[in-house]
């Protein structure tokens, strides 16, 4: 994971992207790229939540 | 050498003490004095320090003893009565015989100790404790503070020792999802007269650390409600309603709830139930994340069936044009010798050739008559 990992920040994006890949007029090109973010972030924000290494 | 004046020896001064306090206090009587030391030494007899105070300060001071024929007695009653044994800080109800000796000075000797006064004395000292932080706007100070949401940096006020901090450790350590908190042990009393002092030095230890902790957690794994009376105390629940973090108490406590739990930002009854509170916070934000995926997956997969609905669509358009499948239904095709469909008789004449296209293959003809409509 990033050193500088920001949790809030990573939900903020994520809500972005379901907003995206949400809206018909998104290009299923795009989705994809969405998708692939949006997993990325996704472990990453699991990871966050069982790690204590980013808060000491 | 004589003196001129006259003078008493110390006996005979000591003596007349004696007598008129034999002649003051002839009988046995009950009085409330505070418990300022304990003793119960190995011959079997108690002694005790009493005192009261005034405004903070010791307004009056006497030694006092249970002979051992009473005093077991006494204690296995008033442990009985309290869940408690005779501790410093306690307000009893006694009743003594005043004693006076030319050698010892003035000793009480206790022959009855009332459980229920010092049960009702803590339960007085808690409702003005309670009603003087209310006067002074404490009691929700703390629940106006901002909790961070997900609280992960913990420190501890327990004894290091105590079966509830055990009990949390490993409640928190062994959640089923995997979360990892990082946990700091601030050893304190936490029973008995000093523990106000020293859990308050704990909280100042902890302000003053260079880790900046997400809150403080305060925690016994129960008592009685003498045991507990020390979180009744006003210093403590001042020192708390005043602190920068966020305090959480799990006291151990079934029946009661002290003062220390009401000026709190949080307050559980058991050690375990508030590792699960923490726990509870992670596992709904990972619900949150599963939310996310699956709103992303439900998207997506909406997408593609909108985009398959619509080459369906197409296929059928494409296919309900095709001549041939009108072909199968029975009709013919006429094609003129370029392969052209005809689209009119006229532009044929007797004799002239040309194909009929039929589902299932073509038949070449020669024109015996044109009979164009009117």
């Amino acid at each position: 994971m990033d050193e500088k990992f920001n949790y809030t920040e990573a939900l903020k994006r994520l809500e972005i992207i379901a907003q995206k890949v949400e809206d018909p007029a998104t290009g299923i090109d795009e989705t994809d790229k969405y998708l692939a973010e949006s997993g990325k972030l996704i472990s990453e924000c699991r990871e966050y939540l069982r790690s204590v290494k980013d808060t000491l | 050498m004589d003196s001129e004046h006259e003078y008493l020896t110390l006996r005979g001064l000591l003596s007349g003490v004696r007598e008129t306090l034999e002649e003051s206090f002839p009988e046995k009587l009950w009085i409330k004095a505070e418990l300022s030391s304990v003793q119960a030494r190995a011959n079997g007899h108690c002694y005790l320090e009493l005192c009261e105070q005034q405004d903070g300060s010791i307004v009056a001071k006497a030694r006092a003893v249970i002979w051992r024929n009473r005093y077991p007695a006494l204690a296995a009653y008033f442990y009985e009565v309290t869940g408690s044994n005779l501790a410093a800080g306690m307000q009893l109800l006694l009743r003594v015989q005043a004693g006076y000796s030319e050698i010892y000075g003035l000793t009480l000797t206790v022959d009855e100790i009332e459980p229920e006064f010092t049960l009702g004395a803590a339960e007085r000292q808690r409702r003005e404790t309670l009603a003087r932080l209310e006067r002074e706007g404490l009691l929700e100070k703390q629940r106006r503070l901002a909790l961070p949401p997900l609280p992960r940096v913990l420190a501890v006020i327990s004894a290091p020792d105590a079966a509830g901090y055990g009990d949390f450790c490993r409640h928190l350590d062994e959640n089923p999802y995997g979360f990892k908190f990082a946990v700091t042990l601030f050893a304190a009393v936490m029973q008995g007269e000093s523990a106000p002092e020293s859990i308050v030095d704990a909280l100042e230890r902890i302000e003053s650390s260079t880790v900046h902790y997400d809150a403080v957690l305060i925690m016994r794994g129960g008592g009685s409600s003498l045991d507990l009376a020390c979180f009744d105390d006003y210093g403590l629940a001042f020192t708390i309603a005043n602190y920068t973090l966020p305090v959480f108490t799990a006291i151990g406590h079934d029946r009661d709830t002290h003062v220390a739990d009401l000026v709190a930002f949080h307050a559980v009854k058991t050690p375990t139930a508030l590792a699960a509170l923490f726990i509870d916070a992670f596992a709904a934000e990972d619900e949150r994340l599963e939310q996310y995926a699956t709103r992303l997956k439900l998207a997506f997969t909406n997408k593609i069936s909108a985009l398959l609905s619509r080459l369906d669509v197409l296929e059928s358009r494409i296919a309900a044009a095709d001549p041939r499948n009108i072909l199968k239904r029975g009709y013919v095709l006429p094609l003129d010798g370029n392969g052209r469909t005809l689209k009119s008789v006229k532009a044929l004449r007797e004799g002239d050739s040309l194909t009929l296209m039929f589902a299932d293959g073509t038949l070449r003809c020669r024109i015996e008559a044109v009979e164009p409509k009117n």
